[in-house]
């Protein structure tokens, strides 16, 4: 069965790659503009895995990955950032808040691949 | 009692490299670069104040086959969200932001698709976010100087004789794609 992975981020260009590159690797993607976005297609979704950039509007990926791991049911959902941030700082803060990883833009589509079969087994 | 005659704060020229985005809403800085078949694209939010300028060199060939996402290389994307975010810090908003796209010319036998293809990808992004592009500057066999003062939105585009030196192929910034697991 095709595991499902819910991308939130605010570009449509990003979103319309990572559809692509996750497609072709045999996951099935929904896709969200932003955090709040992304809480409100969540339940239709169902996500085996979220990837969420961090910079975004009404809601960031700080916000909804502390929204997540808020839900009981979500304790062990897994949650990639990919971002253009690589700074300590805020990637210490993804991971408090509870990011399961993180990935730096430019993503390369093979290394996306195999950090989220690594982490949905 | 004497006149003096107020005096006009310096002006700051800063040059935008291959690879660079940066964004100011400071009056007094002027962005500057050189393209040859690298792409400019010049961002404004003239409510905000705010500028920007990038400057890339897409080399890569589309690995992917579906025509939906093949002008969308993914460095470009990733030097436009650079630009944006860089853009959105300084306070600009993301549906006031209108463009201008510079550069992409053929500079001599062998890079021919080169030029076409970052102007390419310049339009299908912009298009693909919304960005109204108020006006282009693209093609042709010369190089161009791009001068952009970004609190003003104003942009001046100038053909020159001269090689750019940052023309020279070379696939785009290999940084990128680290995969961290906590």
């Amino acid at each position: 069965m095709s595991r499902r992975i819910l991308t939130v981020d605010d570009s449509p260009s990003m979103r319309m790659l990572l559809r692509a590159a996750l497609t072709e690797q045999g996951f099935t993607v929904f896709e969200a503009e932003d955090g709040v976005d992304a809480l409100e297609k969540f339940e239709a979704a169902t996500p085996d895995l979220v990837i969420t950039d961090i910079n975004m509007p009404r809601m960031d990926g700080f916000g909804l990955i502390e929204a997540l791991r808020s839900g009981d049911i979500q304790a062990g959902l897994p949650i990639l950032v990919l971002t253009t941030e690589a700074s300590d700082e805020k990637k210490a803060r993804a991971r408090s808040a509870g990011a399961t990883g993180w990935i730096v833009k430019p993503f390369d589509r093979e290394k996306l691949g195999a950090a989220i079969r690594r982490v949905l087994h | 009692m004497s006149l003096m005659s107020p005096i006009a704060p310096p002006v700051c020229r800063l040059t935008v490299a291959q690879g660079d985005s940066i964004a100011s809403g400071d009056p007094d800085v002027i962005f500057t670069t050189v393209l040859g078949s690298c792409v400019a694209v010049c961002l404004h939010d003239g409510r905000a104040g705010i500028g920007g300028m990038n400057h890339f060199l897409l080399a890569e060939p589309a690995p992917i086959a579906n025509e939906e996402v093949r002008l969308l290389n993914r460095y470009g994307v990733h030097s436009m969200e650079l630009l944006i975010n860089a853009m959105l810090k300084r306070g600009a908003m993301r549906r006031n932001l209108k463009a201008r796209i510079y550069g992409g010319a053929t500079m001599r036998q062998g890079l021919g698709e080169i030029g076409t293809t970052n102007i390419q990808f310049a339009r299908r992004f912009l298009i693909n976010e919304s960005i109204a592009i108020l006006g282009e500057n693209v093609g042709g066999t010369s190089a161009r100087r791009i001068e952009f003062r970004p609190a003003a939105g104003l942009s001046r585009c100038k053909t020159v004789s001269s090689q750019p030196v940052e023309d020279t192929i070379k696939i785009s910034p290999a940084s990128g794609g680290d995969v961290e697991l906590f």
